[in-house]
């Protein structure tokens, strides 16, 4: 029966993607994996991964990175990750480090089916958005980072085989130094994201945990985000104009499968699609569709 | 396995890259011409501000009801992320950002824009917001 519900899951997955429009997530989507120690025997763990996926106007995108997590002892784990991004389209392809994230997670102690963790962490830009090829300036669409230095906290609730996690990304510093016009683009696909500033992000995940074997784990799960505000921009005018319609709802379906090769070492695959999406996604994390892999080693 | 790792992330650090497409392609240079009916409406000389070197001249032509800002023997100190205003003053305050300074001699001025308002072309640092050089427009 479990495998009939994965079977209808992936299934429902591939049609959606044909008139899906967006993905959006500066960072809060992947942080969920924090909260969970995914290798629990061991003291460090590494996890090598990438992401595809498409976005707005077709363009194709190539994002790997790397996680360190050090288990400091049962309750507290402090994590590291790195991203890069290539994004490839009609401006041509473009490839850069994006942020770094440095994560703090503390679980609560384990109550007979319920366990609560908390989370507390920083995102750090290698960018401040701007990339250029040809001296021609680049939507967000094709930017590695967003340029802004933001605070992520969390709460995740472990009940049964339920798993549920709150976060909030709330950019503290704004490094954002995007020249990207509409007006003097050749394309009509973007919106002018000059000195763009944006808005925090809330996240909302429901994970359901189906254990097929001792090796094979499925995690079909919800992401419900919102993005708590308009982002804004500066005009050729030289003033500061909202963007409406940028803030709303996003909410996506993703299933993770995950294989233990043996205690300290999985591997995942992730897909993802949104059902919901914000009427004007001008930070360019917009993807109709993700599929992700990666390495875990546990040492 | 750590080894692996490693080399996995240095294999990260090399595909950086940047190669161009069809709307990142040098397009081709506009050339003002004054026997091609451009017509010359302001002119004036860049100077520097304080630790930079300037030269050139800047102007603005119109031809067909269109207006262009245009930089004549023009060369600058270089900067990370130069932009051509269009200003009331010879301060980045009251403006029309014409776009990032390259190699283009000829940038051209939106429609809405009355330029007799404007009288000087700057040359900005957006990134650092600093101002580079000014041409008061006669």
């Amino acid at each position: 029966m479990k495998y009939v519900i994965y079977f209808f899951f992936i299934n429902s997955l591939c049609l959606i993607t044909l008139n899906a429009q967006g993905c959006s997530d500066a960072g809060v989507c992947s942080i969920s994996n924090s909260f969970s120690n995914t290798i629990e025997s061991s003291k460090n763990q590494i996890e090598v991964g990438s992401v595809f996926g498409i976005g707005e106007a077709a363009i194709f995108y190539i994002s790997p990175y790397v996680i360190y997590t050090h288990h400091f002892s049962e309750t507290l784990s402090i994590s590291t990750k790195v991203t890069y991004s290539q994004a490839s389209g009609d401006f041509g392809t473009r490839g850069q480090f994006g942020d770094v994230y440095l994560l703090g997670n503390y679980n609560f102690k384990k109550k007979k089916e319920t366990q609560w963790n908390a989370l507390l962490g920083f995102k750090f830009p290698f960018t401040t958005a701007n990339a250029k090829i040809n001296e021609i300036s680049l939507p967000l669409d094709y930017q590695a980072s967003l340029g802004t230095f933001d605070a992520i906290i969390g709460v995740g609730l472990t009940y049964k085989k339920w798993l549920f996690h709150t976060a909030l990304q709330l950019p503290v510093f704004n490094n954002n130094k995007n020249s990207y016009f509409d007006e003097y683009s050749a394309s009509n696909d973007f919106q002018s994201t000059n000195l763009f500033e944006r808005k925090p992000d809330f996240l909302l995940r429901t994970t359901y945990t189906i254990v097929a074997n001792e090796k094979l784990t499925f995690k079909p799960n919800l992401l419900f985000l919102y993005h708590l505000g308009n982002d804004s921009y500066e005009t050729i005018f030289g003033t500061r104009e909202v963007i409406k319609g940028s803030e709303g709802v996003t909410l996506n379906a993703n299933l993770i499968t995950s294989y233990a090769f043996t205690t300290n070492k999985s591997i995942e695959l992730s897909l993802a699609t949104p059902f919901v999406v914000r009427d004007v996604r001008p930070d360019g994390l917009t993807r109709s569709f993700t599929a992700g892999i990666n390495y875990i080693y546990g040492f | 396995m750590l080894k692996k790792m490693a080399c996995l992330f240095l294999f990260m650090s090399f595909i950086s890259c940047e190669k161009e497409g069809e709307f990142t392609k040098t397009p081709p240079q506009l050339v003002i011409d004054t026997n091609d009916g451009f017509v010359t409406l302001y002119y004036g000389v860049f100077y520097p501000t304080s630790g930079i070197t300037v030269s050139g001249s800047a102007s603005i032509y119109e031809k067909d009801s269109q207006k262009y800002v245009s930089l004549n023997d023009f060369s600058i100190s270089s900067g990370p992320d130069l932009k051509v205003y269009l200003s009331t003053t010879d301060s980045p305050d009251t403006f029309v950002n014409l776009g990032n300074l390259t190699s283009a001699t000829v940038y051209t001025i939106p429609q809405q824009v009355d330029v007799s308002v404007y009288k000087y072309v700057l040359i900005h640092c957006q990134q650092y917001n600093h101002l580079f050089a000014i041409a008061e427009l006669n």
